[in-house]
């Protein structure tokens, strides 16, 4: 079998899978107690005008009808409109998603970048002081909760010293002609440092150590003695074979990375009321918005699956050995 | 002309208890020349092959002793310098040759890897050279695209064997090169290294544990038993003049190549504990011949009827050399 039809499989495979979460969160939704639109209906509102806003938001039709138009919605992005501002659901994701996407992007980006080559350079220093403390510093960045740092970082760096701000995207009252242009201003980027930062330290830990424990493996592998013998230099031998090597479990756990970011935006975006989907669901479920938290939640999910699937090329790219099939 | 001379050669170790692996190792190699270094499982020919590679690994030390190479002391240089003559000037067919292509790089790759690390070479002009030495060992040039997965064991061998000769190097160290190999391909690589060491007159340590592989391949021999020298010399001499228990034990343990076939008569018991330091020979627990003093004083290294033999020979070895024959001797030890 032939990576196009590898690609292929896969393909129908998460569309099944992302139709199957968004059943499971249709009635998962539907099971959750307390009336979706008692924010919406006051007090004031006689029957007849109670049962004409149900009717608004479709919620009057039987439950196999919302199912089908549900799952239409899934295709149309037509997720309805947002029980608690009225907006059109798909506008307000529109405009969040970019905002997760370029926040979770640059910390996981980050994470890599910092825990991989410092997994090597533990494995490289086995037996040391300076493995064990390393060890030890991955191993409490990975227990430091993401709220604590966060709130640490803000109280030093924004309280303290002054050198960052405290949270949101950008400056109250400035406008940006468009997403890129706002996301290449050198004043999203002074609010970008500080949460990224803030994930990146909780996140480099799960690269760090599977990079550690899969180096040591590797290291006793025979082709690692064997480049030693061609004369290879140290380093060479670490960074061309033992680390490349090495990598190739790190890719698969890309993919649960992905995960946790997605779960960690949900922390972060609130820490640094950044306007991201993670914040987006969590007010809309606290504000039983249901459009507005299955679409977040669809959102996500989709994320993840798409991560899985990128992580499951990238692997392929990277070991020879795997054929697809 | 000498290209390789060892003088008591002593390898340690480090660990709980310290393991001396080698124990005052002496041979010497000539130019052009094939040594044989035969001995069971685990009596240290890979720590010897190693100290000389300068390829130890990080726990070994060379505790005595001197390596000469082409007349110059390389027992202690640095890595560094260590580095430099490695694969240019020596080159080594590791024990585990098999697994010591690295999965994810080319053939190709792997071959200009080393040569370029040498030397100043063109990525065409490797290119070329790695598909010359493909050729060389009996591939499709055309191989050296393919992955290592992509190749049978045998191919495998022959790649490492390719890449041994990549520098065309003065010494080769073939350290059981074909172990993990059917009988039918262990005969083939075999006569293949054996046929291009003649073309190419670079000098062999072929370390094996097959006596037999000596007698075919090599023009000098060293036997070893629990780290230590026990017999050395000319090949010939050995095959026909052999005085070692030890020795004579492992002629009969392999069907001798020319000739008739004989029954194979394993030695009973096991090498010993070297982590534990010498008293006596160390093969006299297990020598149909030994006499008290083999239990309690070292025998030194003797020049007997032009070899050296290390034996406190406590029946006279003509007689050690009759009933070593007989496979009664051997089995007989079974039942103490
Ligand atoms: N890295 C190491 N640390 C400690 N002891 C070791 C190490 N490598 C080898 N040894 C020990 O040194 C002794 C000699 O090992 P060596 O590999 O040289 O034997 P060998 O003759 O090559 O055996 P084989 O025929 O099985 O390859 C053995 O007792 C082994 O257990
Ligand atoms: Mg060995």
């Amino acid at each position: 079998m032939g990576l196009k039809e590898f690609v292929t499989r896969r393909i129908i495979q998460i569309v099944v899978l992302y139709f199957a979460i968004a059943t499971m969160l249709f009635f998962l939704f539907r099971a959750a107690p307390g009336d979706p639109l008692a924010a919406y209906i006051g007090t004031g509102f006689t029957e007849e005008q109670a049962a004409q806003i149900r009717a608004t938001f479709g919620l009057d039709q039987p439950l196999h009808v919302q199912y089908w138009k549900y799952m239409t919605s899934l295709v149309t992005f037509n997720f309805g409109l947002s029980y608690i501002t009225g907006d059109p659901v798909w506008g307000i994701i529109q405009d969040r998603i970019w905002n997760t996407l370029v926040l979770m992007g640059t910390s996981v980006v980050l994470a890599y970048l910092i825990g991989v080559p410092f997994g090597a350079y533990l494995a490289w220093n086995r037996g040391t002081k300076r493995e064990r403390f390393g060890v030890v510093f991955a191993l409490i960045s990975r227990s430091a909760p993401v709220f604590w740092t966060g709130l640490l970082g803000i109280w030093i760096f924004s309280f303290k010293l002054g050198w960052l701000p405290a949270g949101s995207m950008s400056q109250p009252g400035v406008t940006y002609s468009s997403k890129l242009a706002q996301f290449t201003s050198p004043s999203f980027l002074r609010h970008l440092i500080l949460p990224a930062l803030v994930q990146a330290f909780y996140f480099y830990s799960l690269p760090a150590l599977l990079m550690r424990n899969s180096m040591l493996e590797v290291m006793n592998e025979d082709f690692v003695d064997f480049a030693e013998l061609k004369g290879i230099s140290d380093f060479a031998v670490m960074l061309k074979h033992a680390a490349r090597n090495a990598l190739l479990p790190i890719v698969t756990a890309f993919a649960v990375a992905a995960g946790f970011a997605v779960g960690g935006s949900v922390v972060l975006e609130t820490v640094f009321a950044w306007p991201g989907l993670g914040r987006e669901m969590v007010r809309a479920v606290i504000a039983n918005d249901y459009p507005v938290a299955q679409a977040t939640f669809l959102i996500l999910a989709g994320l993840v699956l798409i991560a899985n699937f990128l992580a499951d090329l990238a692997y392929g790219y990277l070991d020879p050995r795997i054929t697809y099939d | 002309m000498t290209l390789l001379e060892v003088n008591d050669l002593h390898v340690t170790y480090a660990g709980d208890p310290d393991v001396e692996a080698v124990r005052g190792v002496s041979f010497t190699l000539e130019e052009g020349e094939t040594l044989g270094i035969v001995g069971e499982s685990g009596c240290g020919k890979t720590t010897l092959a190693q100290a000389i590679m300068g390829a130890l690994p990080d726990n070994g030390r060379i505790t005595g002793g001197e390596i000469i190479f082409d007349g110059q002391d390389i027992t202690h240089l640095s890595n560094r310098e260590r580095r430099e003559i490695r694969w240019e000037r020596m080159s080594m067919i590791s024990q585990s040759a098999m697994n010591s292509l690295d999965p994810v790089y080319r053939v190709k790759d792997q071959i200009k890897e080393a040569i370029q690390e040498h030397r100043d070479v063109s990525d065409a002009k490797s290119y070329e050279r790695a598909r010359e030495l493909m050729e060389l060992v009996g591939l499709d040039p055309d191989r050296v695209e393919d992955y290592p997965h992509q190749l049978s064991g045998g191919m495998r061998q022959r790649v490492i064997i390719a890449m041994s000769l990549a520098l065309d190097p003065d010494l080769i160290i073939a350290d059981e090169p074909t172990t993990a190999l059917d009988v039918i391909i262990q005969e083939q690589i075999l006569y293949r290294i054996k046929e291009l060491q003649r073309e190419l007159g670079n000098s062999m340590v072929m370390v094996t544990h097959d006596i037999s592989v000596v007698a075919e391949t090599c023009d000098s021999m060293v036997v070893m038993y629990g780290g230590e020298l026990m017999e050395s010399g000319n090949v010939d001499e050995i095959f026909n003049n052999a005085h070692h228990p030890y020795t004579l034990g492992l002629q009969n343990a392999f069907p001798s190549v020319e000739g008739e076939k004989r029954d194979l008569t394993s030695i009973p018991g096991s090498p010993p504990d070297l982590s534990e330091p010498l008293e006596g020979c160390p093969f006299a627990s297990r020598c149909p011949f030994a006499a008290p003093e083999c239990e309690e004083t070292v025998p030194v290294q003797e020049p007997v009827d032009g070899h050296r033999v290390r034996c406190h020979e406590p029946v006279p070895f003509e007689q050690i050399r009759d009933r070593s024959g007989e496979d009664e001797t051997w089995l007989s030890q079974n039942k103490v």
